[in-house]
């Protein structure tokens, strides 16, 4: 059974020391930056990042539509065209397009046929939230509808493996509520679930693990709860005229600091021990606020800081975990 | 196979419910044979009403292979459709095998809609071996302008390869003298077409039953040409 070939350590997906630079009139830009990853099975993983980070171009790679420059990209230990080939993976693109002068139910039996093991049309439909749109011509239907007929192309093949890019663009709040119940369902199923998005919420509820990338590499990995910790869980915010920007920086779990007249903010990975090693110190802040961070927060404060330190220098994060 | 099957049987109902193939491939050639064709005069050799048909036979069968699938497939492209088959246990080959099959099956209602006015209506006759000949050498020959399509298809953008298909058949067409039969310097233009020896093929196994090898080796030559032409534009259309 194509099912069970794995690589040895298990692992759906590995993106191994994984580069690809294209070449624009600017200069070459480096779009995929030695990114490493292995993505196990029956998880659901959020791929997150800002425009430009590199994620379309990471999911390309892994689905073999493009080739890294360097570094090695395997689905099921082997090659992407060989699991695409055997029904493994159900992908939904940005990019991907529909055909015209075809019903919706005619556009996905299609795809039922081009997999070994299809559930029923009806059944997708339905999964899709679109059983009443199959007998509209497709290329009358709006954006969201046609996200919609593309999700269920997406599942249609059952496949352990389902790749979904922006999946909720242009849907409606209803839709995406559904959608996600689907894809919950999957999960359920041991279907190994990866997406990418920009909506911070989705990856905080519905992922068990959130891999940030950025500038095309990988920038934090973990649960929802250990990258919004790995940012700086707390921010922490009190009016402390004169005290010198030496001793805030010796602060213990520091991530980030900023001054604004006597009012300092910081990020701490653990604001108790930043704030007692403050008052330690002999200072006594007034005014002390003391926030969580939520998983945008968190996403915004990590990709600033590394887009702050340069190309070569992740530190500081490096630290913060 | 099944698969590919399957994505062919779906492309040609798409074409058939497509209106510019009726428009271009059936209805436009139909109609003009029915306007111009009663003529009694003769042309190339034998009675007009039989000229005009073959002309318009090739005319429509050659629209049919050429415009649908050229638009179709950069518009396909450009779309992400075919990115979309690409993610698919659909074999490579797949997508183009589908259109070229498509390509081949819907020239052949063009011919028959032809050779039925001209059979039934116009009075154009023809021992019975003639008329499949006739019908099957057309069919074969408008192969040349399928591989056109796919060279044009992978080549260009959707907004400009139907220009690309008008400036590459009109010529053809007119010079080809599927319009209406030429004469001099236009006419010795006119012979180096596929069009115009597809079309002469026919009215020699009219007339004579017997065809000239420069027929055959114009219209093999433009097909060799064009075949290498489409498998240049697919593979540096992949490599992108």
């Amino acid at each position: 059974m194509p099912r069970d070939t794995r690589s040895p350590d298990g692992a759906v997906v590995e993106f191994e020391n994984v580069s690809k630079t294209f070449h624009s009139p600017k200069g070459p830009v480096h779009a995929v930056n030695h990114l490493t990853m292995a993505l196990q099975p029956g998880q659901t993983i959020a791929f997150l990042g800002p425009n430009g980070a590199g994620k379309s171009t990471s999911l390309n790679m892994l689905l073999g539509l493009s080739r890294p420059d360097s570094g090695r990209v395997a689905l099921f230990g082997g090659t992407a065209a060989d699991a695409i080939k055997h029904g493994m993976v159900g992908a939904m693109l940005q990019s991907g397009g529909l055909m015209s002068d075809v019903t919706v139910r005619e556009q996905v039996e299609l795809w039922a046929k081009l997999h070994p093991r299809p559930i029923p049309v009806t059944e997708a439909l339905k999964r899709a939230n679109i059983a009443d749109l199959g007998d509209r011509r497709v290329d009358k239907l709006s954006g969201g509808q046609q996200q919609r007929v593309q999700f269920a192309m997406a599942i249609i093949g059952d496949s352990p493996l389902i790749v979904l890019d922006e999946p909720t663009t242009g849907m409606d709040v209803e839709n995406r509520q559904a959608f996600w119940a689907t894809m919950r369902e999957r999960a359920y199923e041991g279907k190994t679930v990866l997406f990418a998005t920009h909506y911070l919420e989705e990856a905080d509820q519905f992922a068990e693990r959130v891999i940030v990338i950025n500038k095309g590499r990988l920038l934090a990995d973990g649960s929802a709860a250990e990258i919004k910790a790995s940012a700086g869980a707390k921010r922490l915010s009190f009016r402390l005229p004169g005290v010198p920007d030496a001793v805030l920086h010796r602060l213990p779990n520091l991530v980030h600091v900023e001054r604004q007249a006597d009012i300092v903010r910081l990020q701490s990975s653990d604001s108790d021990a930043t704030l007692y090693a403050l008052l330690d110190a002999g200072y006594r802040p007034a005014e002390i606020e003391i926030q969580a961070l939520g998983l945008e927060q968190a996403f915004l404060a990590i990709t600033a800081e590394d887009n702050s330190v340069g190309d070569t220098d992740t530190a500081t994060l490096e630290a913060a975990r | 196979m099944s698969a590919t099957l399957t994505l062919t049987k779906l492309d040609v109902l798409r074409v058939i419910r497509n209106g510019r193939y009726l428009i271009f491939a059936i209805a436009m050639p139909a109609a003009l044979y029915l306007i111009i064709g009663k003529q009694s005069t003769q042309a190339d050799g034998v009675d007009f009403k039989a000229y005009y048909m073959l002309a318009m036979a090739t005319y429509g069968a050659f629209a049919g292979a050429l415009m649908n699938n050229s638009i179709r497939i950069a518009t396909e492209r450009k779309s992400g459709w075919t990115r979309q088959l690409r993610l698919t246990p659909l074999p490579g080959w797949g997508y183009v095998f589908a259109k070229v099959v498509t390509s081949l099956a819907t020239t052949i209602p063009s011919v028959l809609v032809v050779f039925g006015i001209g059979a039934f209506l116009n009075h154009v006759e023809m021992p019975a071996w003639k008329w499949v000949v006739n019908a099957l050498v057309l069919w074969i020959a408008s192969m040349t302008f399928v591989s056109l399509a796919v060279a044009i298809g992978y080549r260009f953008d959707p907004e400009t390869a139907q220009p690309a298909v008008m400036l590459v058949f009109f010529p053809m067409a007119i010079l080809g003298g599927l319009w209406f039969p030429l004469g001099g310097t236009l006419e010795k233009i006119g012979k180096w077409f596929p069009t115009y020896q597809a079309h002469k093929l026919g009215t020699d196994i009219i007339s004579s039953g017997k065809v000239s090898a420069t027929s055959i080796v114009v219209v093999l030559g433009w097909g060799v040409l064009f075949a290498l032409l489409a498998v240049f534009s697919y593979r540096s259309a992949k490599e992108q």
